[in-house]
């Protein structure tokens, strides 16, 4: 059950080019699962930047984690955070990652900072004892964090587009020589990669679950704030009946 | 000390209630404090019919404030009365049914069907949504139109009457006048104040709608003056709404002259926030040994 507390940071890694991990000292955090977030901001903000910021739990537990990307002020600030200063954290919230089919093996396929809640998954995979295929896409070298723990713990095959490591181009064509009857996908990232992953799952009919982002201000279900289009002609709000969807269910041709 | 409120024929437990569209239907609070302690609870936005709600994107953040176009997406006024309101009733907490159409016929049949319900305080008329094509804002500028519709839904039920205030109407003391006149038995003011971002990447409005309604602690001080000059201006009471965050901010709408406050925003950032400010202003009246009612236009002029 979602729970407001408010908690000091524990510690704050840069793990490169405007990545950081944030760890907080929360014993009295509920339970988060893989897919689940939090909305967050720190006591000292005021009343500027306003609205807490949603992000996805990279672990759960009593030192419950975060990956930021420095986008604007919030991220900004939570980038120059220091141990010991005070976080609202609201969480957790919206759907989790659905379980996997029994016997399919997954194939978790990431975009930059999108990879923190397929991390969390693949260590609830990893716990199972099966073991997951990510498939993990970044622009350059620099926009592949976690990508050092993921191979710890996943078969990783990494594509940049400027080639600088792994395959050159996108995270689509390796994911294409992967597919048949026995896959499923999990994706999160930047929208037009998610689009491209679900629709290429979709022709090949497997299924495919995605992790949805959209502008948020409550965070659980009151604003109206975050709807994203559905097939169906209806809206879903990301925040109550996502992030993770059934990628089948969405309409990523939609203006959004 | 005593904290109920006497707003026209109706008895509030305390000031504090929450605004219209910032707390669902009040029963996705319920995992954070006992929403039934508070005053009131207004509901999202009813209209005769489900609505959609506006195309992605909907919200913006400004420096101290929000920016929304939700378009009043809401489950119409059917679905509340059978699937939220009994669960509210069941949890003791006491319901203002936020109402909105674009014509006055629709406006009497949403009266009309609330009134088949027993549990609901008031209905509160929204003539002030920024974000809709029709009706909306177009209503609340014009006094006239606002005193027809005042009296149409006065003959429509006996729930009382409270019509929300846009502070883009040219003269909104003139709007309130109308609506007394015309038998409101509360006025609530402010609704949002039209505002927009640019997309400096993309170069478009940030929100699909292009523009919405500016709302958050930056829009206090505008809420704040339009509540001191209609509270020397009408006779009933008025419910301020406006940036509204903590104890403080209520007592200086309450000094200024309002009977009782909404907090809005603020929940988005506190899920308690309303229970804190609840709390908050008994704290302040046992210091002072006042009762709620003995805070109301403190500050006015006409007072000293
Ligand atoms: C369910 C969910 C989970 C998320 N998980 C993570 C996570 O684990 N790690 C992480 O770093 N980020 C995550 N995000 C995105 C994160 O919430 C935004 O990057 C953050 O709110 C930006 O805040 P800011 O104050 O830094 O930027 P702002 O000043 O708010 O925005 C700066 C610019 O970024 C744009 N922007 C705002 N929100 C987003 C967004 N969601 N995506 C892309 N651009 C945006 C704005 O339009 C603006 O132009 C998640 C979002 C959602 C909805
Ligand atoms: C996301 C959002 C949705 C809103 N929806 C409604 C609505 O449906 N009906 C209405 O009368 N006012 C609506 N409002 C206006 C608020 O009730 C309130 O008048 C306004 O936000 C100013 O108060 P605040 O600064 O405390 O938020 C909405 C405001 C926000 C932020
Ligand atoms: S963020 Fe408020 S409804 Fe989803």
């Amino acid at each position: 059950m979602k729970k407001l507390i408010t908690a000091p940071l524990l510690d704050r890694e840069e793990i490169g080019a405007g990545y950081h991990v944030l760890t907080f000292d929360a014993p009295d955090s509920p339970a988060a699962a893989p897919g689940q977030f939090l909305m967050m901001r720190a006591t000292s903000w005021g009343d500027a930047p306003l609205l807490p910021r949603p992000m996805s739990y990279l672990s759960g537990g009593d030192k419950p984690q975060v990956l930021i990307k420095v986008i604007g002020e919030g991220t900004a600030r939570m980038a120059t955070a220091q141990p010991g200063e005070e976080y609202s954290l609201l969480g957790p919230l919206g759907k989790t990652w659905p379980e996997s089919t029994l016997g399919k093996t997954p194939i978790l396929v990431a975009g930059g900072v999108g990879v923190a809640p397929l991390v969390f998954l693949a260590r609830r995979f990893q716990a199972q004892g099966v073991q997951p295929v990510v498939l993990y896409g970044g622009r350059t070298d620099q926009d592949l964090p976690l990508s050092d723990l993921l191979d710890s713990i996943a078969d990783l095959h990494v594509t940049t587009e400027d080639g600088s490591r792994g395959d050159k181009g996108r995270v689509t064509g390796p994911l294409m020589s992967m597919l048949n009857d026995s896959v499923e996908i999990f994706t999160c990232g930047p929208d037009r990669m998610m689009a491209a992953v679900a629709t290429i799952a979709q022709e090949r009919q497997v299924p495919c679950q995605a992790s949805l982002e959209a502008p948020m201000a409550c965070g659980f279900g009151v604003c109206l704030g975050c709807p994203v289009m559905k097939t169906s002609g209806e809206y879903l709000y990301t925040c109550v009946d996502g992030p993770c969807v059934n990628a089948a269910d969405i309409d990523w041709n939609a203006d959004q | 000390m005593k904290q109920s409120i006497t707003i026209g024929s109706a008895e509030l437990s305390n000031p504090v209630l929450t605004a219209s569209g910032t707390f669902g239907y009040g029963l996705e609070f319920q995992e954070f404090f006992d929403v039934g302690r508070l005053g009131a609870i207004c509901t999202k936005g009813l209209s005769l019919e489900p609505r959609l709600g506006n195309r992605p994107t909907r919200i913006a953040e400004t420096p101290a404030g929000m920016l929304n176009a939700i378009g009043l997406a809401n489950v119409g006024v059917e679905a509340f009365c059978t699937e939220k309101l009994p669960k509210l009733q069941d949890q003791g907490v006491t319901v203002v049914a936020n109402i909105f159409a674009s014509t006055t016929k629709d406006f009497v049949a949403i009266a009309e069907r609330l009134a088949r319900e027993s549990g609901v305080l008031a209905l509160e008329l929204n003539v002030s949504c920024p974000n809709v094509s029709e009706g909306g804002i177009e209503f609340g500028k014009n006094p006239n139109m606002c005193a027809e519709l005042t009296a149409a839904t006065k003959a429509a039920t006996d729930t009382p009457i409270w019509v929300k205030m846009s502070p883009e109407a040219p003269s909104i003391i003139a709007v309130a006048q109308a609506c007394e006149d015309a038998g409101a038995e509360a006025i609530t003011a402010i609704n949002t104040i039209r505002g927009m971002r640019i997309d400096i990447a993309k170069r478009q409005p940030v929100l699909a709608r292009g523009m919405g309604g500016f709302s958050g602690p930056s829009l206090k001080p505008v809420a704040l003056r339009i509540v001191y000059e209609l509270a020397a201006s009408i006779g009933i009471p008025i419910i301020a709404i406006g940036g509204i965050s903590t104890t403080e901010d209520a007592l200086e709408f309450l000094f200024a002259g309002a009977s009782a406050i909404q907090v809005g925003t603020a929940s988005f950032i506190d899920p308690l926030a309303a229970h804190h400010v609840r709390v908050g202003i008994e704290n302040y009246c046992e210091a002072h040994q006042l009762n709620a009612s003995d805070l109301i236009g403190l500050a006015q002029a006409a007072k000293k």
